[in-house]
């Protein structure tokens, strides 16, 4: 794989993501800064026939995931069944009561699906994690690809690489297929949010409206753009990049000054579209990642072709009593916690920590989950010169619409520090292009 | 005008009118630079009167330093570029990343001027790219009102601060005709009367400046 042309000109590139203000918001004691996200030219390659055994994983597993959250808020079947156990349901906060009985624009609950995994030395790929609120990250491989191809846009072609850059496309169709009737609009909350710059720079791709909560309108149980003129243009689709409890002051957090009162009503009666659904946290809890699989089979009746990381439930009494026996070989995540934070390694705990946290583990069960360390496969990054290896993961995008579209490529993550296996933007983490080959 | 809204009309003429600014008080603060450097040390008091800013410096030195760089002092030319940016970075889906771009690289070089031992060099970098912005908003902007909006507010900065620096009647007729054209193709609400005062007082042998700087302050409702 030839991509010396690109690490000849490594500065450049990040040069050039600097000039078009790629960047990543963060609130460092209490001050709002805006970060560069650090870009490695070396790519992530995947092969073809690699790539294909995860685009089925992947279409499969997000078809499993949507189907379970169309069960949750509708018959619960796979409850009664005893498949996932109610607790593991209701007692998250990602389930949402005022969902209940709402079907979205067709039964599309995840539109935007994006898929952590890594991969293992022994070259196995594991998901790690699901993420059906609001993912984010396709942006930066979008860029960066664009950038790379100034430098020598032959490499894509010599190397066989998958085209990238029809995420814009993609994603358009994916808001297009449920679009009530009217514009389309990226909801953000603003400059100060972390994904800003990848809220506009979508907008500007799709040819979305960017707006914020303060533009939009509902009226006559239908939602407004408001014109400058005074003018209220009909939108049929909302790719909200803001949080279910801040979207309707009226449904779910009062304080909220970021959504749009009422949008919920208007989403319950099929009057506009919410992109993803409300209430999909239901199905991405750390707690609910463990039964996935076992969705694949209930759901689809088939065997699930993307394996979970080997996870463990302290809810389980076998499974507590296997997490205490192995306790410095496993890794522990608290449910409720993202980005990287609620993540602690047993094996790098004192032994006041581990007490600590063995009794707060034994008196809440429900709120961690424990899995094997995978021994990730490093990667080649470029450190000051120098091709070191480090951690890194992989966000796969899925998105619905007619049928699930996996995107060919994805946001490789990896970590600069050589002792971590944390990947995230805000944990100091620099990120990759990923090429698909297509041969 | 397409789809735009009420705040990114404003956001689009405050980003005319902030590029204007930095523009011209860059421009400005090179040549009394080169002056209070030399013979008249006491110059700088003069350019705060000019601009109608408080003079807040203690010396020459002090006032060069603090009236570029000074993130904390609200007349700085890198405050009024931090608001154009504010301003700029919230439009990318009307503007567009390319001409986003050189607000992005303005300010780029600002902060290395800031840290260089010959700013006013380094400091033409950032003249280059807000004149490089208003190219390639004429050039790249598909949409004429979002075109138009950032024309109108640099046209209205420019009287305003032509006006405060009591600058020569051509050059304000010059700049009047030029917001004429502007302000009718744009629909967006302004006072009729006050452009006709408007104009009728840049036409007076005898402008009378601090009245032409109310009236377009107040030109756009």
């Amino acid at each position: 794989m030839n991509y010396d042309n690109l690490l000849n000109h490594s500065e450049e590139i990040n040069e050039l993501l600097a000039r078009y203000g790629v960047k990543f918001g963060i609130y460092k004691n209490n001050e709002f800064k805006e970060q560069l996200f650090p870009y490695d030219t070396i790519p992530r390659v995947i092969g073809a026939e690699e790539f294909s055994s995860l685009e089925k994983g992947l279409a499969q597993r997000v078809l499993a995931l949507n189907l379970f959250i169309k069960d949750i808020y509708s018959e619960k079947k796979i409850i009664k069944d005893g498949v996932v156990p109610e607790e593991f349901v209701y007692a998250g906060s990602g389930f949402l009561a005022e969902c209940d009985g709402v079907m979205p624009p067709e039964g599309i609950y995840s539109h935007i699906s994006g898929i952590d995994l890594v991969q293992g030395k022994n070259g196995e790929w594991y998901v790690l994690e699901d993420n059906l609120r609001i993912p984010s990250g396709a942006s930066y491989p979008m860029i960066a690809r664009e950038l790379c191809r100034r430098c020598n846009p032959k490499i894509y072609a010599e190397n066989h690489i998958e085209e990238n850059r029809n995420y814009a496309k993609l994603l358009r169709k994916t808001m297009d297929h449920v679009n009530r009737g009217g514009h389309t609009v990226i909801l953000s909350p603003g400059r100060y949010n972390a994904a800003y710059f990848e809220h506009s720079y979508l907008a500007e791709k799709t040819g979305a409206h960017l707006a914020t909560g303060a533009e939009l309108i509902v009226e006559n149980d239908h939602l407004y753009f408001l014109d400058y003129s005074g003018k209220k243009e009909k939108v049929g689709a909302v790719y909200r990049r803001i949080s279910d409890e801040y979207l309707d002051p009226m449904t779910f957090n009062k304080e909220s000054v970021i959504g749009i009162p009422h949008i919920f009503d208007i989403y319950r009666k099929g009057n506009v579209a919410l992109i993803n659904a409300p209430g999909n946290g239901v199905a991405d809890d750390k707690g609910i990642y463990y039964f996935v699989p076992k969705m694949v089979k209930y759901y689809l009746g088939e065997e699930p072709i993307l394996q979970n990381a080997p996870t463990y439930l302290p809810y389980y009494p076998e499974d507590m009593q296997y997490v205490l026996e192995h306790f410095d070989d496993l890794v522990l995540k608290d449910v409720a916690e993202a980005g990287g934070y609620g993540v602690v390694f047993g094996s790098k705990m004192t032994k006041e920590e581990k007490e600590k946290f063995i009794a707060m583990l034994k008196a809440e069960p429900r709120r961690f989950i424990a899995q094997e360390v995978i021994d990730f496969l490093d990667i080649d990054i470029l450190d000051e010169g120098k091709i070191v290896p480090r951690k890194a993961d992989l966000r796969a995008f899925v998105l619905m619409a007619d049928k699930p579209y996996v995107w060919k490529s994805g946001l490789t993550r990896f970590s600069r520090n050589p002792d971590s296996f944390i990947v995230n933007s805000s944990q100091g983490g620099g990120f990759k292009d990923t090429w698909v080959l297509s041969q | 005008m397409g789809i735009i809204s009420v705040e990114n009309t404003d956001r689009l003429l405050w980003l005319g009118r902030y590029s204007e600014r930095v523009f011209t008080t860059l421009r400005l603060f090179a040549d009394y630079f080169d002056s209070m450097i030399g013979l008249n040390r006491e110059e700088y008091e003069q350019f705060c009167i000019s601009q109608d800013i408080p003079n807040i410096y203690t010396s020459i030195e002090d006032f060069t330093g603090r009236y570029c760089f000074d993130a904390e002092d609200p007349n700085s030319i890198y405050s009024n570029l931090m608001r154009a940016y504010d301003n700029a970075i919230v439009l990318r889906e009307e503007i567009g990343s390319e001409t986003l771009a050189y607000i992005q690289l303005a300010v780029y070089a600002m902060n290395k001027a800031a840290v260089s031992d010959a700013p006013l060099v380094k400091l033409q970098r950032v003249i280059d790219n807000i004149v490089a912005f208003w190219g390639i908003v004429d050039d790249s902007i598909d949409n004429a009102n979002v075109r138009d909006l950032i024309k109108l507010g640099k046209r209205i900065e420019r009287i305003d601060i032509y006006s405060r620096l009591k600058m020569d009647g051509a050059e304000l007729k010059r700049e009047m005709k030029r917001l004429n054209v502007r302000i009718s193709s744009v629909g967006i609400r302004y006072s009729h009367k006050r452009l006709m005062h408007l104009n009728y007082l840049v036409e007076e042998d005898e402008p009378d400046y601090e009245e032409i700087v109310k009236e377009v302050e107040a030109l756009i409702q």
